[in-house]
């Protein structure tokens, strides 16, 4: 399994150096950040990001497989986390065990002798544990045949190691969060990039997104409906600025040409504002807003747009292909609107 | 290898509209289906195309014979791996 972090490459190229053949899983969630940069046209510096599975396959010349796990299995899965989240949204051990079933039947498909990813015993404080990489292996079905290299010399030796399929003492036995070995053994193996910084790349781990994950969540159990995250509510929590307008409505605002397209095409069962003649962000609103949340919506919207100096500013209303237009003055308390924020 | 040279596609794949990485998961799946030697042209939208085909070839020891952009969107040639 491979993220394209130094980690993963480094496990990549030990098992590599042992004559193996090798393919690199890697698995799509939706919760990337990395890709989500991609989609918008780059960072905020003005880069394009690489995808790094990719880049660390190339470089070792390993085929590539990338899973596509971000259906309604793993959603659910995020919602109900049986063994708990870590300090944001990231509920890392469901997330391992999932990716690890999975690529227990990608062992079997191929007729693989075992799984190995680049995990460290003690470098992640949830999954990354001495007892949660045990539990990870029992739970995904692997056990015996999920292999650490980096740390291997700490764990158990598998069952490749048992049968001298893998040579145990050509494996590592690194532990904890500091990546020094990591980065001479880099030097070692003549690995010339990585991403930095490391620390993964996953949504769930963010605080900010992570408030609004679960703003949606709450919100729905408000209403009395069941607690769940949608496909389209991976992109939207990762677009624009979200203010919560009551408890029966939010307003998604775009900050960049990009996001407001992006929220344009997610018009859809929600209701889209846009100032009418004068430039400004695409604002989405969700809910059942009331008189007041609409007029408090197409006030932020255009305090956001180029009519923030005007005492009044026409805002289209735009809801099941009827256009309303909203004449309104231009959230004025900065106070009130940071209060609104998710 | 310029456009103008490039060899007429056994088959082309339209992609666009799809976000990376489901350009190069499609890519994957149609590969499957050719024969080796045989030419694949892949339309995408979405621009990381243009670095990630190239390493996808890399990796997967396929031929990426060129990536071209035209207008929005990109088109890329590759050949699959093995004597036809």
């Amino acid at each position: 399994m491979i993220s394209g972090g130094l980690d993963s490459t480094l496990a990549l190229a030990l098992v590599k150096q042992q004559g193996f053949e090798v393919k690199a899983v890697n698995f799509y969630t939706g919760f990337c950040i990395t890709e989500t940069q991609r989609r918008k046209g780059g960072r905020q510096d003005g880069t394009f990001p690489q995808n790094e599975a990719l880049r660390a396959a190339a470089d070792l010349e390993v085929d590539i497989e990338y899973v596509d796990i971000s259906d309604s299995g793993y959603l659910d899965l995020i919602v109900n986390p049986r063994y708990g989240y870590g300090s944001n949204a990231n509920p890392c051990v469901d997330c391992r065990v999932f990716m690890m079933r999975k690529a227990r039947e990608i062992m079997e498909r191929e007729g693989a002798a075992f799984v190995f990813t680049g995990e460290v015993v003690g470098q992640r404080p949830k999954s990354q544990r001495r007892d949660t990489m045990r539990l990870i292996e029992r739970e995904s079905g692997l056990r015996g045949r999920l292999v650490r290299p980096l740390s291997a010399k700490l764990l158990e030796p598998s069952i490749p190691e048992q049968e001298g399929l893998l040579d145990r003492s050509r494996l590592l036995d690194i532990n904890g969060r500091s990546r020094q070995r990591q980065i001479r053994l880099a030097r070692e193996l003549g690995i010339a990039e990585w991403p930095q910084p490391a620390g993964g790349c996953c949504y769930l781990t963010d605080e900010s997104f992570s408030r609004k994950f679960f703003d949606v969540l709450d919100a729905q159990e408000a209403a009395g409906e069941p607690r769940r995250i949608r496909k389209e509510d991976i992109v939207l929590l990762s677009t624009g600025r979200h203010f919560r307008l009551s408890g029966s409505a939010k307003l998604v605002v775009g900050r960049t040409e990009v996001e407001n397209v992006i929220l344009e095409s997610y018009g859809e069962g929600r209701a889209r504002l846009m100032a009418r003649d004068l430039n400004g962000p695409v604002g989405l609103v969700e809910g059942s807003p009331s008189w007041e949340d609409r007029q408090l919506a197409a006030g932020i919207v255009a305090r956001y747009g180029k009519g923030r100096p005007q005492p009044r500013v026409a805002i289209e209303w735009l809801e099941d292909g009827v256009v309303e237009v909203l004449d309104v003055a231009p959230e004025p308390d900065e106070t009130r609107i940071e209060s609104l924020r998710i | 290898m310029t456009e103008a040279t490039l060899p007429t596609p056994d088959r082309t794949l339209d992609t666009s509209g799809s976000l990376c990485p489901y350009p190069i998961v499609e890519t994957a799946r149609a590969m499957k289906d050719l024969l080796p030697g045989a030419v694949l042209c892949v339309v995408a939208t979405d621009p990381g195309i243009a670095t990630d085909m190239p390493m996808w070839c890399r990796a997967t020891r396929n031929d990426h014979l060129g990536t071209f952009r035209e207008g929005g969107s990109w088109k890329s040639w590759i050949r699959k791996r093995g004597r036809p």
